[in-house]
């Protein structure tokens, strides 16, 4: 499965640095799994991350820091090591992208003429604004009023809007002020997994009330 | 455990430096540190030997340096101190998933370091959130042959970059602070924040392909 459209290198570098929020990152996620050209400057931004970790100055450890660390190295015996026994996830019979194992995957729900959508629950982050959207050919994508940047990974069927065809594999990044009206292509259901980012960044209590306001 | 000293030799083993590191950092308390081909040694023994003293010569080079990594993301030094802890009990129990052919050390104790710090804030946020642990991608195929080229390469391009796109870049890595909060605390307006990181990344994007 090769792509033709890809995370913006910013993103690619967020994800890396581990700042990007859990929804958008499992949508990147899903997109790395097939894409080898993203996934080669994952690796690279990563390294720009050792390399700044290995530049940084250090700063002195408490002095039983090493010892506290082996202490807790003796205290658990052999590990077994982690099994990921985790199925892969499917809905419709379709299979969903393993960036999702572990997901809590929700129902269909009617969200509009020819627009089904499901909530996908995140175990590590349940803050996370992460849906499934399935429309029928011919149909718009809706428009959810995001605010920040609407990432959206296809998993099976095909859209198209002003910058091209998307196709399974395929990730489009919008920022807000991106108009576009994505158009369901003939003959099969689209499905995508879509995460918006803005309302669930790291912020402080104060920061998320006051978020909606300034649209930051 | 015992075979483990007697191949690595005397107690000074893992911490006798022989290569010198391409940017010194403080004054001479601080010994030169081993090169990364020896971090790589170091590791691969303890993933196959439980090799402690390979493990506690990592220790003492990365984890002050994850000590400075965590604080600049706003931790406090005790807080800090244990996410040093926490990542270096990960290096020790996933030390044989370790590839060499996929990443240099640094880089990949960077990425425990993390995925940690992830960890830390959304339990944070939510104590029920289970832990982060990201499966392993497959390498892509450019992958395969190339880390200390990488590295290199990454090196070099990072110095093509002002003092100040490199302070920029850093200062994304190492907090979870929003463009916002970075432009308070530079000083400058948020939308400079924004236009600089950008070109910081497409500088540094220009330069990691004159590299190839």
């Amino acid at each position: 499965m090769s792509s033709n459209h890809h995370a913006k290198d910013e993103t690619l570098m967020r994800f890396a640095a581990g700042t990007l929020a859990a929804g958008p990152s499992l949508v990147v996620e899903a997109h790395l799994a097939g894409c080898s050209t993203c996934r080669a400057r994952i690796a690279e931004y990563e390294a720009v991350g050792g390399s700044f970790l290995e530049d940084i100055e250090p700063t002195q450890l408490s002095e039983t820091a090493l010892a506290d660390t082996l202490a807790m190295i003796d205290q658990e015996d052999e590990m077994p090591a982690p099994v990921s026994a985790q199925k892969p996830v499917e809905i419709d019979g379709i299979r969903l992208p393993d960036a999702l194992r572990g997901c809590d995957i929700g129902r269909w729900r009617w969200a509009g003429p020819g627009v089904r959508m499901s909530r996908v629950g995140v175990p590590h982050d349940p803050e996370a604004n992460l849906i499934l959207l399935k429309v029928g050919p011919g149909r718009a994508l809706p428009d959810h009023g995001h605010v920040g940047t609407e990432f959206t990974y296809i998993v099976s069927g095909s859209y198209t809007d002003r910058f091209g065809q998307f196709r399974p594999g395929d990730l489009a990044e919008m920022d807000e002020d991106v108009e576009h009206q994505p158009i369901v292509d003939q003959g099969a259901d689209c499905i995508c997994l879509a995460a918006m980012e803005g309302r669930m960044r790291f912020n402080s209590v104060i920061g998320r009330m006051l978020q909606p306001i300034f649209g930051i | 455990m015992h075979e483990a000293h007697n191949h690595i030799g005397e107690k000074p083993g893992w911490s006798v430096a022989t290569h010198r590191r391409l940017s010194v950092v403080n004054s001479e308390e601080i010994p030169p540190a081993p090169a990364a081909a020896e971090f790589v040694e170091m590791l691969l023994s303890v993933a196959t030997r439980k090799d402690r003293q390979a493990f506690a010569a990592l220790f003492r080079h990365f984890g002050p340096r994850l000590k400075t990594f965590f604080m600049r993301g706003a931790m406090s030094a005790g807080l800090a101190e244990d996410l040093v802890q926490e990542t270096m009990l990960t290096v020790w129990r996933k030390a044989s998933y370790f590839d060499p052919a996929r990443a240099g050390v640094a880089t990949w104790i960077f990425t425990i370091a993390r995925n940690r710090r992830i960890d830390h804030l959304r339990r944070q946020r939510d104590p029920a959130s289970l832990p982060f642990d990201p499966p392993e991608m497959p390498p892509s195929q450019e992958e395969v042959f190339v880390v200390a080229e990488r590295d290199t390469r990454i090196r070099s391009a990072l110095a093509g970059l002002s003092e100040e796109q490199q302070t920029i870049l850093r200062m994304a890595y190492f907090s979870e602070k929003s463009q916002s909060e970075i432009a308070e605390e530079l000083g400058i307006p948020l939308g400079t924040v924004k236009s600089r990181t950008r070109l910081a990344m497409n500088r540094l994007r220009t330069l990691l392909e004159d590299e190839k």
